[in-house]
C-alpha cells in the first residue's frame, strides 16, 4: 500500500468521525424546534447549528481528499509527490478542527472586534471558523493541490482525462475559498461574494472532485472501461458547470441584488435537473450491464443510490423551490432544510460511503465484499433521510403557508406558523427519523471495523441483453 | 400568490421532475431487458410529465416566461432518454469492438 493510502485511510477515518460529530449537533439542533429553550444560555441553537453545518462541510472535504490521496497513485502508478507535507498538513488540519470545536462549544462568540474575528468565530454561515483557522484550511487545499498537480507532472504516465479534470478543478476550488475571508460591512455585498463560496464550492467543484471520485470507483467496483468513465465525466462536468455555475443565481434572488439575478437565476436553475436525469440513465445502463454483480457490492449499491438520491434531492426538491416566485415564499423555511439535506445526501455523502467500503475492501484483502450486515446501515441511513427530509418539507411546506404566502412574513406570522400543528408535526418526524438515521451511522461503522466473511468472487458481466 | 397556488405549483413542479425522472428510468430498463410494458410505462410517465407541464401553464400564477419555460423543459424531457441510451450504448459496442 503506498504512503498516500495510508493517509487516505486517516482522513477517511478522520471524515467518518466528524459525520457522526455532525449527526450529534444535527440531533441537538432540531430538539431546540421542540424545547426551545433547552440548554439556554449555556449552548444555544445558533452555536449547535454552526457546529452542525461545519461538521459537515468539513467531513465531507477530508472524506473527498482521503478519496483522491486514495485513488491518486493507483492511477499514476507512482508514491505522491510530497507526500510527508501532506501527512504533516493532515495533522495540523485535524488539530485546527478540535482547537475550532472547543472554542465554538466553551468560548462561542466574542465582541464585535478584531480579535473574535482572529479567533473566536468569522461569523459568517458555513465559514464560522476564525480567521486563523480559515487561512489554515487555505494552507492545507494549496499543499492538497500541489500533491496532485506535482505528482501529476512528475508521473512518467501520460495524464489521464480523470486527472485532467480534476487538476483544472483544483484552481477553482481554492481560488472561491479565498472568499471566506473578506468581512464586507455591506450585507448585500458580503453575500454576493459569500455565495460564490458556498454555491461555487457545493453545486460546481465539488461536483467535479466527486464525478472525478465516482468515476475512479466505478472503474474500480465494476470493472467499468475509463474511456467509458471519462467520456462520460466530461459530460456530466460540461452539463453541471453549464448550469450551474449560473445557477449560483437563485442564492441572489432576496439578499439586494439586480433583479436581473431573478431571470438568471430561475432560468439555470431550471436547467440543474436536466444532467441528473442523464446520470440516473447512465446508473440504471451499468446496473443492468453488470446483472448487479460486482466485487463490492456495498460500494456499488451506494454510488447507485447516489445517482438516484441526487436527482430526487437537488433535481426534484431543486426545482420545486427554484423559481423566484416560489422561492420569495419558501426561502428560509424547513422546506430549504429538506432541500439542503437532501441534495448533500444525494451528491456527496453515499458517494463517499461508497469510497469507505472501497478502503475496506482494500485493508480487509477480500476478493469480494458483500454479505447482510451492510444492509444494516445502507436501510437505516437511507430510511433516516427520506423521513427526516419528508418532515421538513411538510413542516416547511407549513411555514411557507401559514407564516410567509397567508400570514404576509411578519413576526406574528411567523410565530403563529411556529406553532402549527403540521409544522410541529413535521419537526417531531424529523427528529424521530433523525435518531433511525443515528442509528444507522453506528450501524454503517459497525459495518465498516468488523472484518467481512470470505465470499467466492461473482465476476461482472458486461453483456446487455438484446433489446 | 395565493397560498393555496403556492402549494398547488410547487407540487406540481416536484411532479414533474419526478416523472420525468421515472420517464427516463422506466424507458431505459425496458429497452434493456427488452421489456415492452415498461417502455410503454416509460412512455406513460413521460405523458405524465406533459401533462403536469400544460396543467402548470394553465393553472399556475407563474409568469409567462417562466411558464414557457416549464413547457420548454418537459419537451427536453422526451430527447433525453432515447439520445442518452443510444449514446450508452454506442459506448459500450465501442468497448466491445476494443476488447
Amino acid at each position: 500500500m503506498y504512503r498516500s493510502q495510508k493517509l487516505a485511510l486517516r482522513y477517511l477515518t478522520a471524515a467518518a468521525t466528524l459525520f457522526g460529530v455532525m449527526i450529534v449537533f444535527g440531533l441537538l439542533s432540531s430538539l431546540y424546534y421542540l424545547y426551545p429553550s433547552m440548554l439556554f444560555n449555556v449552548f444555544n441553537f445558533n452555536m449547535s447549528k454552526t457546529m452542525h453545518i461545519d461538521t459537515l462541510v468539513i467531513w465531507l472535504l477530508m472524506g473527498l481528499m482521503g478519496a483522491i490521496y486514495w485513488y491518486l497513485p493507483k492511477e499514476l502508478e507512482t508514491e505522491v509527490e510530497g507526500i510527508w507535507l501532506a501527512e504533516l498538513m493532515f495533522w495540523i488540519f485535524c488539530a485546527a478542527v478540535v482547537v475550532v470545536a472547543l472554542v465554538f462549544l466553551f468560548v462561542q462568540y466574542g465582541s464585535s472586534n478584531q480579535f473574535s474575528l482572529w479567533f473566536i468565530n468569522q461569523g459568517r454561515k458555513y465559514v464560522e471558523a476564525p480567521r486563523w483557522a480559515a487561512i489554515g484550511i487555505t494552507l492545507v487545499m494549496l499543499v492538497f493541490s500541489y500533491n496532485v498537480i506535482a505528482t501529476s507532472i512528475k508521473a512518467k504516465r501520460k495524464m489521464t482525462g480523470i486527472l485532467w479534470v480534476l487538476v483544472i478543478d483544483l484552481i477553482p476550488l481554492v481560488a472561491v475559498y479565498l472568499d471566506a475571508f473578506p468581512a464586507d460591512t455591506n450585507l448585500s455585498t458580503d453575500l454576493y461574494w459569500w455565495w460564490w463560496l458556498v454555491h461555487m464550492w457545493v453545486e460546481s467543484t465539488w461536483e467535479v472532485l466527486i464525478g472525478c471520485v465516482m468515476a475512479w470507483v466505478l472503474m474500480d467496483v465494476m470493472g467499468t472501461q475509463r474511456r467509458i468513465v471519462e467520456a462520460w465525466l466530461y459530460i456530466e462536468v460540461m452539463l453541471v458547470l453549464g448550469a450551474g455555475i449560473l445557477g449560483l443565481g437563485h442564492h441572489y434572488f432576496w439578499i439586494g441584488t439586480p433583479r436581473y439575478w431573478l431571470s438568471i437565476g430561475g432560468f439555470f436553475s431550471a436547467l440543474e435537473p436536466l444532467p441528473l436525469l442523464g446520470m440516473v440513465m447512465h446508473a440504471v445502463y451499468d446496473a443492468g450491464m453488470h446483472r448487479l454483480k460486482t466485487s463490492n457490492q456495498p460500494a456499488y449499491y451506494w454510488i447507485t443510490t447516489e445517482a438516484f438520491l441526487n436527482f430526487i434531492g437537488a433535481g426534484v426538491w431543486g426545482f420545486m423551490m427554484t423559481l423566484p416566485q416560489i422561492n420569495m415564499f419558501s426561502h428560509g423555511t424547513q422546506w430549504t432544510a429538506s432541500h439542503g439535506h437532501f441534495a448533500f445526501y444525494g451528491a456527496y455523502v453515499c458517494g463517499i460511503i461508497a469510497v469507505l467500503y472501497v478502503a475496506k475492501q482494500r485493508v480487509s484483502g477480500v476478493e469480494v465484499l458483500g454479505g447482510n450486515r451492510w444492509k444494516w446501515g445502507y436501510g437505516l441511513l437511507n430510511l433516516g433521510m427520506v423521513g427526516m427530509v419528508m418532515g421538513l418539507l411538510l413542516a416547511g411546506m407549513a411555514q411557507a403557508f401559514y407564516g410567509r404566502a397567508a400570514g404576509g412574513s411578519t413576526l406574528m406570522a411567523f410565530t403563529m406558523a411556529s406553532e402549527n400543528p403540521w409544522f410541529t408535526s413535521g419537526m417531531y418526524a424529523r427528529v424521530g427519523f433523525g435518531f433511525v438515521f443515528a442509528a444507522g451511522y453506528v450501524m454503517l461503522i459497525y459495518d465498516l471495523l468488523t472484518a467481512p466473511r470470505a465470499l467466492p468472487r461473482a465476476e461482472p458481466q458486461a453483456q446487455p441483453e438484446p433489446a | 400568490m395565493t397560498p393555496d397556488a403556492l402549494i398547488t405549483t410547487t407540487v406540481l413542479m416536484g411532479l414533474l421532475v419526478l416523472a420525468g425522472g421515472a420517464w427516463a428510468v422506466l424507458y431505459c430498463v425496458g429497452r434493456m431487458r427488452a421489456r415492452g410494458a415498461l417502455v410503454r410505462a416509460g412512455i406513460a410517465s413521460y405523458g405524465v410529465a406533459l401533462a403536469l407541464a400544460l396543467v402548470i401553464a394553465v393553472v399556475s400564477p407563474l409568469d409567462f416566461g417562466w411558464k414557457l419555460l416549464i413547457v420548454a423543459s418537459a419537451l427536453a424531457y422526451a430527447a433525453i432518454p432515447p439520445i442518452t441510451l443510444r449514446y450508452l450504448e454506442r459506448m459500450h459496442s465501442d468497448e466491445e469492438a476494443h476488447s
